[in-house]
C-alpha cells in the first residue's frame, strides 16, 4: 500500500492514542500544579513541580495508610488464589475421575454471575462469621471472587503442557505429588506467573465488594480512599489533591502493565482464543 | 496416574471457599429474594413473589433496566464498531502494532476511580478539557454544552466506557486475526478480491469464535455494571445513571441514608442474573454453527 492511502489509517490510529496518553498524561502533570493553575493552564505543564499534593494526598487524605491496606490485602489474596486455584486446575486438566467436566464448570460458571448479586448475601454472611467490615473478611471474598477466572486460566494453562515428563516422573517412582510438585508446577510457572499478574490488577482496582464489606475509614483500600477524595473534593475543590491521589493510585498498575503487558495479553486472550 | 487422594486434596481448599463465598450466597439470593426483610437484625416476612410483583410496578427499577439495556446495546453497538474498526485497522500492516496495542488496552489497567475523576475533568463545563478544546476551535456554542447535566450525563458516562472497552475487545479481537493463515488472504489477493470481500468472507469465520466469546464477555459486564457508572455520578448517583447493579445497591444499603430493603434488593440481582443467562445463551445459540477446520 501506498503512503497516501495508510495516511488515514496512521491518523485515525493515532488520533486514539494520543487521546489516551494526553488524557492521563494530563491527569498526572496537573497533580503537581497549584489549584488555580489546574483550572487555567489547559493542557501546559505545571509551572513548577508542586509535590506537597501529593503529600496531601498522601497524609491528609491518608492514601499513605490506605496504600498499606491495599498491598497487604491484594498481596495475601492473590498468594492465597493461587494457592488454592493451582492445584484445582492442575487436577481438573490431568487427572481422570468421575464428574470431573461438571465439576470444571461449576468453577467456570462463577465467571457468569454478576457481582452485584452478592452484595447483600455476602454481608449477611461475613456479619455471620464476625468478620464484617474487616480485611481478612475482604481477604476471603477476594479468593472466592477470583476463583473462577483463575482456575479457568491455569486448567488451559495444564492442559497445554505436554505428559511425557510427567509419565516419566511416575515410572522413576515419584509419588503423584512429587510429580506435581517437581515436574509440572515448574512448567506452569508462567501460567501461574500471568494468574498473578491478572489477579494483582484487577484486585488492586476493585472497589464494588470493597464498598460493600468495608465500613469504617481506617480499613479503606487505595480505591475507596479515592473515591472519598473524589467525593470531598466536591466541597474543597482541591482538584490537585485529587490528581495527585489518582497518580498515587495508577503508578503501581501502570508499572507492572509496563513490564509485563506482553504476558498480560497472552494469558489473557489464550482463553478466548483456542 | 493421579491418586484418589491428592485429588481430594488438591480440589478441597478451593471448592471449599468458591462454595461457601460465592455459590452459596448466590443461591440464597432467590430464596432471600422471597421476603420482606427491612435489615440484618430484623426479621425476615414471607411475601412469596412479593417483591418481583413491586418492581414490576417500580418506575425506578424499570429506569435501571431500561439504562442496562442502553449499554448493553448502543454500548455495545459503539464498542464492537469502535473495536472491529480498529482491529482492521491496526491490521493493515501498519507500524508500531504492538505499541498501538498496548496503548489502546491500558485504560483497562487503571482503577475505575481514577477514570472516572479523569473524565468527570474532562467534561467539567468551564475548565474542562473537552470544552476548552471546543472553545479553542472556534466550536463556542458546543464549548458550552453541560455534559454532565441530566440529559447527557448517561451518554457522556457511556463514551467513557466505550472508550475503556474499546481497548479490551480490540485485544481479544486482534489475537482471533493473528491466528488466520496469512496464505488465505495470499489467495484471495490473488483471485483479486477486495478488502471488504477479504473482511467478510475470511475474517469474520475465522474469528467467529472470538467474536462468540467477546459477545459473552460483553453481556456479563454490561448486565453487572456498576463500578463505573457509580464513581462517575460522585457523591449521589443521579438517577439517570442507575443501572441494576447500583439500584440493588441503593435498594440494599442506600446512599446517604440507609434504606435496608434487603429482600427487595436481592430480587433484582435475580433479575439481573436471569437477563444475564437468557442473553449468553441467546448469543450462543444464534452463534452457532459448525466448526470450521482449516
Amino acid at each position: 500500500m501506498s503512503v497516501l492511502r495508510r495516511l488515514p489509517i496512521y491518523l485515525a490510529v493515532w488520533a486514539w492514542v494520543a487521546f489516551t496518553v494526553a488524557a492521563l498524561l494530563w491527569v498526572v502533570m496537573s497533580a503537581f500544579k497549584s489549584k488555580r493553575e489546574v483550572l487555567r493552564s489547559g493542557l501546559k505543564p505545571p509551572a513548577e513541580l508542586r509535590w506537597e499534593n501529593f503529600e496531601t494526598a498522601w497524609n491528609v487524605g491518608r492514601l499513605g495508610e490506605f496504600f498499606t491496606n491495599s498491598v497487604v490485602i491484594v498481596g495475601l489474596s492473590v498468594l492465597l488464589i493461587l494457592a488454592v486455584s493451582t492445584p484445582a486446575a492442575y487436577v481438573l486438566s490431568r487427572a481422570t475421575f468421575r464428574g470431573r467436566e461438571a465439576l470444571t464448570n461449576l468453577f467456570v460458571i462463577g465467571m457468569g454471575i454478576p457481582i452485584p448479586m452478592l452484595f447483600i448475601p455476602i454481608f449477611g454472611i461475613l456479619a455471620w462469621l464476625r468478620l464484617s467490615d474487616s480485611l481478612t473478611g475482604l481477604t476471603l471474598v477476594f479468593v472466592a471472587v477470583s476463583i473462577p477466572f483463575t482456575v479457568y486460566l491455569l486448567t488451559g494453562f495444564f492442559a497445554s503442557l505436554p505428559s511425557e515428563l510427567e509419565a516419566a516422573a511416575l515410572l522413576d517412582g515419584c509419588s503423584d505429588f512429587q510429580a506435581f510438585l517437581h515436574v509440572m508446577l515448574p512448567m506452569a510457572m508462567p501460567g501461574v506467573a500471568t494468574a498473578a499478574i491478572l489477579n494483582f490488577i484487577w484486585l488492586w482496582n476493585e472497589y464494588q465488594l470493597s464498598l460493600v464489606i468495608l465500613n469504617s475509614p481506617d480499613n479503606r483500600t487505595l480505591p475507596l480512599g479515592l473515591y472519598s477524595l473524589q467525593n470531598a473534593m466536591q466541597y474543597t475543590s482541591d482538584w490537585p489533591g485529587l490528581f495527585a491521589g489518582v497518580t498515587i493510585v495508577i503508578i503501581p498498575t501502570i508499572l507492572v502493565y509496563a513490564v509485563l503487558s506482553e504476558r498480560m495479553i497472552t494469558g489473557m486472550t489464550m482463553g478466548a482464543v483456542k | 496416574m493421579i491418586g484418589q487422594r491428592l485429588i481430594g486434596l488438591f480440589l478441597t481448599p478451593a471448592l471449599a471457599i468458591y462454595l461457601c463465598l460465592f455459590l452459596i450466597p448466590t443461591g440464597c439470593t432467590f430464596y432471600f429474594s422471597l421476603f420482606e426483610w427491612s435489615g440484618f437484625g430484623s426479621d425476615a416476612r414471607f411475601v412469596g413473589f412479593g417483591n418481583y410483583r413491586r418492581l414490576w410496578n417500580d418506575p425506578t427499577f424499570w429506569l435501571s433496566f431500561r439504562n442496562t439495556s442502553a449499554l448493553l446495546f448502543a454500548g455495545g453497538f459503539f464498542v464492537f464498531l469502535l473495536a472491529f474498526l480498529y482491529t482492521i485497522l491496526i491490521n493493515s500492516g501498519i507500524w508500531g502494532k504492538k505499541l498501538f496495542r498496548l496503548i489502546f488496552f491500558l485504560p483497562n489497567v487503571v482503577s475505575v476511580v481514577a477514570l472516572s475523576a479523569m473524565w468527570a475533568y474532562i467534561y467539567n463545563p468551564r475548565h474542562g478539557l473537552l470544552n476548552s478544546t471546543l472553545k479553542s476551535v472556534g466550536l463556542d456554542e458546543l464549548g458550552r454544552t453541560l455534559w454532565t447535566s441530566p440529559d447527557n450525563i448517561f451518554w457522556a458516562m457511556l463514551a467513557a466506557l466505550v472508550w475503556v472497552f474499546t481497548g479490551f475487545f480490540l485485544i481479544l479481537l486482534l489475537a482471533g486475526v493473528d491466528k488466520i493463515p496469512l496464505d488465505m488472504y495470499e489467495a484471495a489477493d490473488l483471485e483479486g478480491a477486495s478488502h471488504w470481500h477479504k473482511f467478510w468472507y475470511i475474517t469474520v469465520p475465522m474469528i467467529w469464535d472470538v467474536m462468540t466469546i467477546s459477545f459473552v464477555i460483553w453481556i456479563i459486564n454490561a448486565v453487572k455494571m456498576f463500578e463505573f457508572p457509580f464513581a462517575f455520578g460522585f457523591l449521589q448517583v443521579p438517577q439517570q445513571l442507575y443501572t441494576l447493579g447500583i439500584y440493588l445497591y441503593i435498594m440494599g444499603f442506600g446512599q446517604r441514608d440507609p434504606i435496608y430493603q434487603l429482600g427487595y434488593a436481592t430480587a433484582i440481582g435475580v433479575v439481573m442474573l436471569i437477563v444475564a443467562f437468557s442473553l449468553i445463551l441467546l448469543v450462543r445459540r444464534l452463534m452457532r454453527r459448525d466448526r470450521l477446520e482449516f
